[in-house]
């Protein structure tokens, strides 16, 4: 009870500071994922309807994407380089609970882009899909794998900009060298392999899986990997915050 | 049992660089206790490790007895802290800020309430209160830093230069209530540079340099450390070249040795008689001079405490 009172009004506090920004950045996440969407399309001229299903999840899995390797840390790098992260970890809070907060915050910001770029993306290319209970589950399982990385880019960077540097590296090369918007066999063999050990892989598959037919796609075999990436993640953030230098 | 207590702490950081080197002090309840230096003397090196937020290199902290560098668990729910950094919660209204920290610090929502009003009454921020903190002056957003740090019920209070940007009137206020903390039983570590105002609450103060303290003491204690010496205030009509034996404080404040009394008062005699002094005043150094003494590495009558 104690944790989830923090965790409420942390988030509440992380959000209401962010109040002013927050139409901002939801137009931001929409445009973007529209975009990508819109220019995919463009990209593959007849495109055919597995194709458009790949482009439209993969959208969804590219606003999680974002959110954990490029909102997160810079929301965190943000708060480290103005102190505000010093005076939140001196209070009396868990730290882990922080941390959360700042992934429920972002998860809350991003959920509109993500839930537009799918319905946008089914509307665009007249697909049907097939909706799972388990989508909000693949979102934050999704997120939570991957926001290790991101909390300790923050933690172990000296300045907010390389921050931001790493943090835009990591989101191209996931987004073009990792199988979110296209089918994994069109990789070259060497990125295959690297995916098979990369959170977002399973996070594209579970998220395929969650809102399509798709044949070849095992949900709850990608949600069990994802369990675990999850839990990686989430040790590596913990040690990442819990560090003194 | 001291509520505060340092022991032998030394930190290196990985460049090599020696930001704490072998120091020690103790804090006893209710004392408010002034931590003073050069930037990069070491204070807020000391400050985040006393908070947990850096681990030493070797050397023991302890609060209430309880080693924090093992567990800084304990000093996060023993120290309420006010940082130096002037940080913004972006749209966080006023209110809004202080009640969020006043539940985060374990109040529940009608106590936080409470304590958020009669904060913002005492320190005066009630207009400010619906006022966004980025939008708010440095003054404004300093004051609501400081009672988001006394809004909990936390007995050891580490306050990082807390009159920064801060108008006179409300740095009254709040001198007032650091003087009231004191009084009902805080224990206070104030780092400042603001002597002048911050000697009336200060019970015993430190000053620091190249991560050691030169001095340790109270006001008054520290003050005869240069009982030798004498502070020249002087209004002149036009710029005059200062006697050899004065020390330039800055602007037209001058120190001396005592001996040399006789030699300035002939100086003063001939600035009068030439028609360019106006007014003078000879008296003790006060504490500005005494830190500025170290500052500047003039510090000639300060030697490390053994």
């Amino acid at each position: 009870m104690k944790y989830l009172t923090q965790l409420i009004e942390l988030t509440k506090l992380t959000l209401l500071s962010s109040r002013q920004g927050v139409v901002f950045v939801v137009m931001i996440q929409v445009v973007l994922t529209v975009g990508l969407v819109l220019g995919y399309g463009y990209l593959i001229p007849d495109i055919s309807q597995t194709a458009a299903l790949y482009v439209t999840t993969g959208a969804a899995t590219n606003a999680i994407v974002t959110t954990s390797l490029v909102m997160l840390p810079q929301m965190l790098a943000e708060a480290k380089h103005q102190g505000r992260m010093d005076f939140m970890l001196t209070l009396p809070i868990s730290r882990e609970v922080y941390l959360l907060s700042q992934v429920v915050s972002t998860i809350i910001l991003a959920a509109p882009g993500t839930i537009l770029a799918v319905a946008f993306g089914a509307w665009h290319y007249d697909i049907s899909l097939d909706i799972s209970p388990w989508v909000p589950v693949v979102v934050v399982l999704g997120i939570a794998s991957l926001a290790g990385v991101g909390v300790t880019v923050v933690m172990l960077s000296n300045h907010f900009q390389v921050t931001n540097a790493i943090t835009q590296l990591v989101i191209f090369y996931v987004v073009f060298f990792a199988p979110i918007l296209l089918p994994k066999e069109q990789l070259p063999e060497l990125l295959q392999a690297v995916s098979t050990v990369m959170p977002p892989t399973y996070a594209a598959d579970a998220m395929r899986a969650s809102l399509t037919d798709l044949p070849g796609t095992e949900l709850y075999r990608d949600l069990a990997i994802l369990t675990g990436f999850a839990g990686a993640s989430l040790a590596l953030s913990a040690a990442s915050i819990r560090r003194r230098g | 049992m001291p509520t505060l207590e340092v022991r032998a702490l030394n930190k290196r950081y990985r460049n090599g660089t020696l930001a704490n080197d072998n120091l020690s002090l103790t804090l006893e309840a209710g004392e408010v206790y002034g931590l003073l230096g050069p930037n990069g003397a070491g204070k807020t090196t000391l400050v985040r490790q006393v908070l947990g937020l850096l681990r030493p290199t070797s050397g023991c902290i302890e609060v209430n007895g309880h080693d924090v560098v093992a567990d800084p668990g304990y000093a996060r729910r023993s120290i309420s802290f006010l940082p130096q950094a002037q940080f913004t919660m972006d749209s966080l209204h006023l209110d809004e800020f202080i009640l969020g920290i006043a539940r985060l610090r374990g109040l529940d929502r009608a106590a936080a309430a409470r304590r958020t009003e009669n904060l913002l009454e005492r320190l005066e921020l009630a207009e400010f209160r619906q006022t966004q903190m980025m939008a708010a002056s440095g003054g404004i957003r300093r004051m609501a830093g400081f009672a988001a740090a006394i809004v909990g019920d936390c007995r050891l209070l580490v306050l990082d230069e807390p009159t920064n940007d801060v108008d006179p009137r409300r740095r009254q206020l709040l001198w007032d209530m650091i003087d009231e903390l004191g009084r009902d039983g805080a224990t206070v570590l104030l780092v400042t540079h603001n002597l002048a105002e911050a000697e009336r609450v200060i019970d015993r103060f430190a000053i620091i340099d190249q991560g050691r303290i030169l001095r340790e003491g109270s006001p008054a204690a520290l003050r005869s450390v240069v009982t030798d010496r004498l502070r020249l205030e002087l209004t002149t009509t036009a710029p005059v070249d200062p006697h050899p034996v004065l020390e330039a404080e800055g602007g037209d404040v001058y120190l001396f040795d005592e001996d040399d009394l006789a030699a300035v008062s002939e100086w003063l005699a001939l600035l009068r008689g030439d028609g360019s002094l106006v007014d003078f005043r000879i008296g003790p150094p006060t504490l500005d001079d005494i830190y500025a003494a170290v500052a500047t590495g003039r510090g000639r009558t300060l030697e490390p405490v053994a």
